[in-house]
Order: structure tokens, then sequence, then C-alpha cells
């Protein structure tokens, strides 16, 4: 039971009151033997706090002596009984302390989860289970039992004048009846042992409240005691609080609670870290006063770890990202300054999580991984602002590139030299024995075009290129291998094949391997023929151009199938060459065979006719 | 042009695009490229299922009376390049030679995927047929070793009888 005991957190405090001079009440703290009561003596002369403290010793001294004998329950009510015997003898003994009692509440903590209450007369046990308060003992007092027999009403039994006159004590009678609850406790739940000075002055409510705050049982227990004065102080007061060890919290409610209030205690180092690195030097912050600038930018962003810290989301750290960047952009900023800033913040962070983790490893490891996280948003939150910087200088540049054909005299672009993208391209592929379909040097028809046409199908290849999604990769690839075909003058097909080894890559030989890459090839048909469409200039220009770019289509997707034609031809030299052993090994057998056959008929003829055909067991084989 | 009307107008120029006088009776090289081509501009915008399902059936035709799938490639490729060159020179509207230039743009791309889907087709035929070779080259050479100790033992049995 003691070692038990051990594990809950215990706190009782007495009080006299305001009104009487001395106090009856008295408690028993034994958290050693997992013994915990109230006793609320009665009686004139003195006589209430001897009787109280009587049965106060008996008790304990009886669990003491007899805990291993009995079992808890017993034991409790065993106790409780030997209390009342001795109070009730040295009442009829002793000169002067006729009438004397008590109440008593008591305690046993049996294991970890598990106890035993007993009681007798008004003083009371409470359970605070999930924020709910609930009473564990019925008073016994005699508008309680007529209450209980229906013969008063709860109103008239609260304005009854005999409300507090007890039907049951420690020492009324030779032998007292107690009542016995046995209790499973679950993690956190808490008990409250009082005596009636605290539940006649306090209400429920009032006790819910203070039992329920979180703080430690002695808090508690020194709260209620002035939660009782307050409501007047009429009788003596006294209170035990037993607080059953909580759950582990999880990681979460452990950055939620203690990492968040850790990580803003040190929010001073975190300014200091940020001050060290360079913080009010930044662009961003430059013509602020240094303290006004750590506090704009650094102490924002401490404060919004700290709130995401506690919320467990990442909304504060992303807004305070966002407007950080998107309002210097908006005045022109430049993305080294916000880099550099957001860099100086998180070595602070990481400098201060280094100073939490030398104290506690654990605590400091769990806020290293919630803030990193708090970090990682910022970036996110960056990036964001960073594609939709892109996306509009893309388009930008779209229409700039538009404009610029429109007024720019295509005589003087006959002077451009388009840089042979073949010739660069083909260094990177050795020439390699293939299919006659491939091979770099055949001859095929040039399209001969102009510096004109060479001018729109860059135009066409940028206004579908702006058509497609950043992230369909090959869809882009093959839109410049379009390019790079139909710009190319060479009049052989070395860049269509070296284009399509580009796009081909790795793949597997079979449907799901090869077909994305048709279906890849027939889009980008798709594509450039509305975004010829779609090209200023003359409707001879488009054709001229579409011709262009389709022939260039045509070759990029021959290229492409050669390339598959070329990856299954090792296996059918694989199979001519299987099929090449299999014939030799058929040969081999016949061969075998026939010569068997003929050392049977050779052995055949020697063999004596006398003797039968088998006896000589050269038939075994 | 309508539809019909272009279908008509490049019909025309099928002997020049396929050179048929070259081949005589016989189905020129490329012919179902030129017919299909055909097909996608009658029905104007024929489905991608449609025209594969057409030149699947004619190009396994071609595969089947032993040409190869790189012939088929390369007759494509020049039925392509002459047909541009026809169209520039056959029609005068703009708008007609993009719609034929078009057709055939996607007509190639259909055929290389049907060549292509072939050769894949084959391979995957080619492995398994590669498997069942070398199970059978595992019977074979059991039935070799068998055969060995068996004359072996012939030899060594005749070898005792002549002594």
């Amino acid at each position: 039971m003691t070692a038990h005991a051990a594990a809950l957190r215990v706190a009782g405090d007495t009080h006299v009151g305001k009104v009487r001079s001395t106090n009856e009440d008295t408690l028993i703290v034994e958290p050693h033997m997992g013994l915990y009561a109230v006793l609320d003596g009665m009686g004139g002369a003195s006589a209430g706090d001897v009787a109280a403290q009587l049965a106060r010793d008996t008790i304990r001294d009886f669990i003491l002596h007899r805990r291993m004998t009995l079992a808890p329950r017993a034991l409790l009510e065993a106790a409780i009984a030997a209390g009342s015997t001795a109070v009730f003898l040295a009442a009829q003994h002793e000169h002067g302390r006729q009438g004397m009692g008590t109440t008593v509440v008591a305690c046993l903590v049996v294991d970890a989860d598990r106890v035993v209450i007993g009681h007798v007369g008004d003083s009371r046990a409470y359970l605070l289970r999930s924020g709910r308060l609930q009473t564990l003992t019925r008073d016994h007092t005699v508008v309680q039992e007529l209450l209980l027999r229906g013969v008063l009403s709860v109103e008239e039994a609260e304005r009854h004048p005999y409300k507090n006159v007890l039907s049951r004590n420690l020492g009324g009678k030779a032998e007292t009846q107690v009542d016995l609850v046995e209790l499973e406790l679950r993690p956190g739940d808490r008990l409250l042992l009082c005596s009636d000075g605290l539940h006649g002055y306090a209400s429920a409510e009032a006790i819910q409240y203070l039992l329920g705050s979180g703080d430690a049982p002695e808090h508690v227990a020194r709260d209620l005691i002035d939660l009782a004065l307050r409501g007047g102080g009429g009788d003596n007061v006294s209170a035990v609080v037993l607080e059953a060890p909580a759950e582990e919290l999880s990681s979460t409610e452990v950055v939620r609670t203690t990492g968040a209030s850790t990580w803003w205690q040190h929010r001073q180092r975190f300014l200091q870290l940020a001050s060290d690195g360079g913080l009010p030097r930044n662009p961003i912050v430059r013509g602020i006063p240094a303290r006004e600038a750590l506090e704009l930018v650094g102490l924002s962003l401490c404060q919004a770890i700290y709130h995401d810290l506690e919320k467990s989301t990442g909304v504060n750290v992303w807004t305070f990202a966002q407007n950080l960047a998107a309002g210097w952009f908006q005045r022109g900023g430049d993305w080294q300054a916000v880099r550099g800033l957001i860099d100086i913040l998180a070595a602070a962070a990481h400098g201060v999580l280094d100073d939490i983790r030398a104290d506690d490893p654990r605590l400091g490891f769990l806020l290293d991984v919630a803030v990193t996280r708090a970090l990682v948003v910022v970036e996110l939150a960056l990036g964001g602002l960073l594609g939709e910087r892109l996306r509009r200088i893309d388009g930008d540049l779209i229409a700039l590139h538009g404009e610029a054909l429109d007024t720019v005299e295509f005589a003087t672009r006959e002077a451009i030299q388009i840089p042979d993208r073949a010739s660069r391209t083909s260094e990177r592929f050795i020439d390699r024995p293939t299919i006659p379909f491939l091979r770099l040097d055949r001859p095929i028809t040039g399209s001969g075009v102009s510096a004109e046409i060479l001018t729109a199908i860059g135009s066409v290849i940028t206004i579908a290129r702006a058509q497609i999604s950043p992230r369909a990769e090959l869809l882009e690839h093959i839109l410049l291998a379009i390019e790079t075909v139909a710009v190319d003058s060479a009049g052989n097909f070395a860049a269509a094949v070296l284009s399509a080894r580009e796009i081909y890559g790795i793949r597997s030989m079979d449907e799901a391997g090869v077909m994305p890459l048709f279906d890849a090839l027939d889009e980008a048909r798709l594509l450039v023929a509305a975004a010829v469409q779609q090209l200023r200039g003359s409707e001879a220009l488009r054709v001229r151009v579409l011709r262009a770019l389709s022939t260039a289509h045509q070759r990029l997707v021959g290229a492409t199938t050669g390339l598959v034609l070329e990856a299954v031809g090792p296996f059918s030299d694989r199979l001519r060459e299987v099929q090449a052993v299999t014939a030799e090994l058929r040969d081999a057998v016949a061969k075998a065979e026939r010569k068997r056959a003929d050392l049977e008929r050779r052995f055949a003829t020697i063999v004596d006719l006398d003797q039968p055909w088998g006896t000589r067991g050269t038939t075994e084989w | 042009m309508s539809a019909a009307e272009l279908t008509h107008a490049v019909r025309v120029l099928r002997d020049e695009v396929l050179d048929t006088a070259e081949h005589g009776d016989r189905d020129p090289p490329g012919a179902e490229v030129f017919e299909a081509l055909l097909r996608a501009l009658s029905v104007g915008g024929e489905t991608i299922p449609g025209l594969d399902l057409a030149l699947h059936d004619s190009v396994a035709r071609r595969l089947a009376w032993g040409d190869s799938e790189e012939d088929v490639l390369a007759d494509a490729e020049l039925v392509f390049d002459r047909l541009v060159v026809s169209v520039e020179r056959a029609f005068r509207d703009p708008d007609d030679q993009m719609a034929v230039i078009e057709a055939a743009t996607q007509v190639a791309v259909t055929v290389a995927r049907v060549v292509a889907l072939a050769a894949v087709g084959r391979a995957s035929r080619e492995r398994a047929a590669r498997t069942r070779e070398e199970m059978a080259q595992r019977q074979l050479r059991e039935v070799l070793d068998k055969q060995k100790a068996a004359i072996q033992h012939l030899e060594h049995e005749l070898k005792q009888d002549f002594r």
C-alpha cells in the first residue's frame, strides 16, 4: 500500500476559521501508510479536539499495526470502528468529556489506482473526474435521513433547523456503522476530503472550479480554505487533496504547453541572437532603429512561432512570411534581402533551440522538430510568393516577345544566326550501331526555312509552351525538340534522332512505358496547331510555319518510333541466338540417339543366343 | 472547301504521292497511310481510336506479309514528305493546306503509335518464345545427358564381352 501511495500527490491544510477560538478539526496525512483523513471533533470544553485527536491516533495506530492482517476494506472499517470505541470509552471514563465525538472521512490507498473511503458523520469526500465534481459520501445527519425517507423535500431540508445535527458519529455509541466506498482511480482524478467548515461555506461550483484548476494539491488545499473563509469562516475548516498521477502527455501536448511557454521565455535570447546575426542591418529594416527593427520583425516571428506551437498550426508563421515578403516585393525589394533576413531569423531560432536542448534534451528535441517545421512553413510561404512572381515575369516576357515581333522588321533578322543545336547536342551521344532508319547521316528533305519562318517558329513554340503546366516536363521537352528539328538545316536525320533520344530517356519496353511518350507527342501536335493559329502575320506565313513544324514533328515521331524499334531489336537477336543453341542441342541429341542405336545393334550381335535376353543385366539402363 | 471536297481533292493526289506507276497492280508502299489520311479528312476529326483501329489492321497485314516495322515507318515518312510537297502545289487556299497538313501529322503520329505498339507486342512475344526455348534447352540437355550415360554403359559392356 505504501509504495503505491507514493505515486499520489497529496496535501492537507486546516484552519480555525473566523468565529471559533479552537480548531477541533484534525488531519491524517500519512503518505507512507497511504492513509489520509479529516476528522471534525465536537463537544464543549475542548472535548471536540480531544475526540478528534484520539480518534486520529487510534485509527492511525490500528492501521499501522494491523495492515498486514486485514484486507484494505475491512482494515479501514475496523480502524474507524476502533477509533469510535476509543472515543466512546474516553467519554465514559473521563470527567467533562461526556458527549464528545467526531466525524471522520478517511481514504486508504490500496494501490496506484484503487482507494477505499470510509466515513461517519458529515465530513465529505468529493471526486473530481474529467472536470466534473461528484460527492462520494452521504452525510449522516438527521435531516439527510428524513430526506432519504421522503419525509422532507430538498428545499425543506436546506432550511431545516436541525440540518447540522448528526445521526451518526465516532464516540456517540459503543459501536458505530461505517459507510465504505471503493473507488478505481483514473489518471488525473482528484479526491477532496473536507469538513463541513468547507462544504458548509462554499458552493459546489466553487469547489469544483478550484479543484479543477490544475494547480498543485498544496495550492488547491490552501485556496479551498481561503474560499471557506471568504464565505464566512463560521466553523473550523479542513481539506485534504489527493491527485492521481496524470497520463504522460503526448509530444504534441508537451509542445503545446511546456514547449510553447519555454520558447516564449527565450524570446529575449532570440532577439539577441537575431541582433548579433545582423538583423538591424538587413535592407528590409534599413532606416528603422535597431530596437524597433528587432521588435517589428524578430519579435513578430517569435510570437508567430509561439502561437503556432500552442495550436499546432502554421498559420501565424505563414502569414508573417507572406506579409513580410509581399510588402517588400511591392516596394520593389529584391529576393536576396528576404532570403538574408529569414536566414538570420532561422539561425537565431536554432541558437535558442540549442540552449533549450542543453537544459532539457527531450523538450529541446520536441521543440526543435516543431520550430523547424514552422521554419519550413516560412520557406513554403516564400516559395509560393516566388512562384507567383515567376509566373508574372514569364507572362511579361511572352508579351514582350510578341511586341518585339510586331515592331522589329523581319528584314533585319536575316542576319541572325540560329545556332545549330543539333551540332551541339550531337557531341553528347556516341555513335552506336543502330537500325538503318535511325542513321544520323540519313538524308531527309530539308525544311529550307527563311529567317522569318525561324522567328515565327520560335514564337509558336513560346506560345505553345505558355499553354502547358510547368510540371508537364515531357511535353515541354517535346516542344523544344520540335523547335530544334524545325530550325535544323543540316539536311539529315541527326537532329531528329538526337532530340528523340533526349526525350526518350529510359523506358520499360512495354505498353505502359512507351505509350505515354506517344500521347505526349500527340498532345504537342495539337498545341502546335493551336499556337500556329494564334501567330501574328499572314495566312501564308502560318501555312509555311505549320508545314515546317509538322514536318519536324513527323521527323521527331519517326525517330522516336525508330528508337522503340532499336530497343526491341536485341529481343529478336537474343531469340535467334537462343534458337540457334536449341538447334545445336537437337542435333546433338539426334546424333547421340543414332550412336546409341548403333551400339545397341552391335551389342545384340555378340549376345549368346542361348542365353535369354536380359539375364546379363545389360538392359538395366 | 468542305470535308468531302477536300477528301476528293487529296484522293486525286494518290498516284503522285504513292508513285503508283512504279508498282503496277500491287498496293504501293504507304498506301495504308494515304487511306488513313483520306479517312481522317472525310470524317473531319476522326477520333484517335478510330484511326488507330484502321491503321492497326493495315499495318498488321503488312507485317504479316513480311514487311518490317522499319519499312512501314520509312514508307509513312515518304508519304508524308511527298504529300506536303504536293499539297503546297495543289491547294491555293491556306486553310485547305493547313487542314491537310494537320490531318497528315495526325496520321503520322497514329502510324508511329501503331508501329511502336506492334514492336512492343513483338518484343513481348519474343520474350515468351525465348523463355520457351530455354525450357526446351533444359529438357534437351537432360535427354542428352541420359543418352551419353547410356552410350558409356553400352561401350563398357561391349568391351567386357570382347574380353
